[in-house]
């Protein structure tokens, strides 16, 4: 539901970018989403082409890369990685004391740009 | 040309939430971003911590919501200063929401700001809005399965106060669950039981914000 938000907030920081650098346009963005974000990539999608049309990334397409949630157990000193957007104990040995490393990003990876 | 942009896609918010940080700090106010689902019982509790901080710390309120002026009016009646923010759809406060209010709130006059988010156990978890605290409510009568089922919420939230333990006699609810999933998504969460009905377990509530306050 707060994707759209999300998308504004994407926009202004690469036309930010773009201001300051002295880009002229846009032509491709790409960004990461974590599994357990609880961010849906298609309503990303949906408002990036809403919200894209007054801005310099108007002609932009948008790659989504998902990340799934991973971490490592400091019991049996592996690293996982889960299709869940949770994890409740390390699914290779149960044990609890585990850190989650990955699959809440929201970021920026790079864009393609006009000068 | 490739450029590479390593940054949060809510970095525009997040440097709006440290400005108000910086505000809030310049005051000497402690901020809570208090979250929970629709019914939770968010204002009842927010009725009973002012209550119970009367006297001893100055409290104030941003009450969000998507529309209405409810909720602002039962905080004005308590007689604390309060700021109703209607986001007209938007399922969650942000930063530029919160900065906007700032100057109708005697922030220097404040010990603790409550900024009640709007209910949704979703998507307020993704938005910084300069707290220094991240709450989250749960009533027991929302099920055993939330953690799990949400996340994102138990995990960005330092404190869980679970509500309504008044009616845990009537449900087929497992508050023990409820704490032990909260705690396996985030385990240094603190953790407090309380009916805002009754104003059993209020006290204990209180007086860590206290000792959070004066910290």
């Amino acid at each position: 539901m707060h994707e759209a938000s999300i998308v504004l907030s994407l926009l202004d920081t690469l036309t930010n970018r773009c201001r300051e650098e002295g880009y002229s346009s846009i032509e491709s963005v790409r960004i990461k989403i974590g599994m357990a974000s609880g961010i849906m990539p298609e309503a990303i999608v949906f408002a990036f082409e809403a919200a894209k049309q007054d801005t310099i990334a108007r002609d932009a397409e948008l790659f989504i890369e998902m990340v799934p949630v991973g971490g490592s157990c400091s019991d049996c000193r592996n690293d996982f990685e889960v299709s869940e957007a949770y994890v409740v104990n390390c699914p290779l040995c149960g044990s609890h004391s585990f850190k989650i490393q990955k699959g809440y990003e929201l970021d920026i990876v790079e864009m393609e740009v006009n000068e | 040309m490739k450029v590479k942009v390593v940054t949060r896609i809510l970095e525009a918010n997040d440097r709006i939430a440290e400005e108000n940080m910086r505000r809030f700090r310049e005051a000497g106010v402690y901020v809570v971003n208090l979250m929970g689902a629709p019914g939770a019982g968010k204002t009842t509790l927010l009725e009973r911590t002012i209550l119970g901080l009367k006297g001893s710390l100055r409290i104030g309120v941003i009450e969000g919501d998507i529309a209405g002026t409810d909720d602002a009016e039962r905080i004005n009646n308590t007689g604390v200063p309060v700021v109703q923010i209607n986001t007209g759809g938007a399922c969650h406060l942000d930063a530029n929401m919160i900065s906007e209010v700032l100057p109708d709130l005697p922030l220097s006059e404040l010990d603790i700001l409550v900024i009640e988010n709007v209910g949704n156990l979703v998507c307020p978890a993704e938005f910084r809005v300069g707290e220094d605290v991240k709450v989250m409510l749960l009533s027991v009568t929302e099920g055993h399965d939330k953690p799990l089922k949400y996340p994102l919420m138990f995990r960005e939230s330092s404190v869980m106060i679970l509500n309504k333990i008044d009616l845990l006699k009537h449900l087929d609810v497992d508050m023990n669950k409820i704490k032990r999933d909260a705690l396996s998504l985030n385990p240094s969460m603190k953790i407090f039981e309380v009916s805002g009905k009754t104003g059993e377990g209020i006290d204990r509530w209180t007086e860590w914000l206290k000792g959070q306050r004066s910290q």
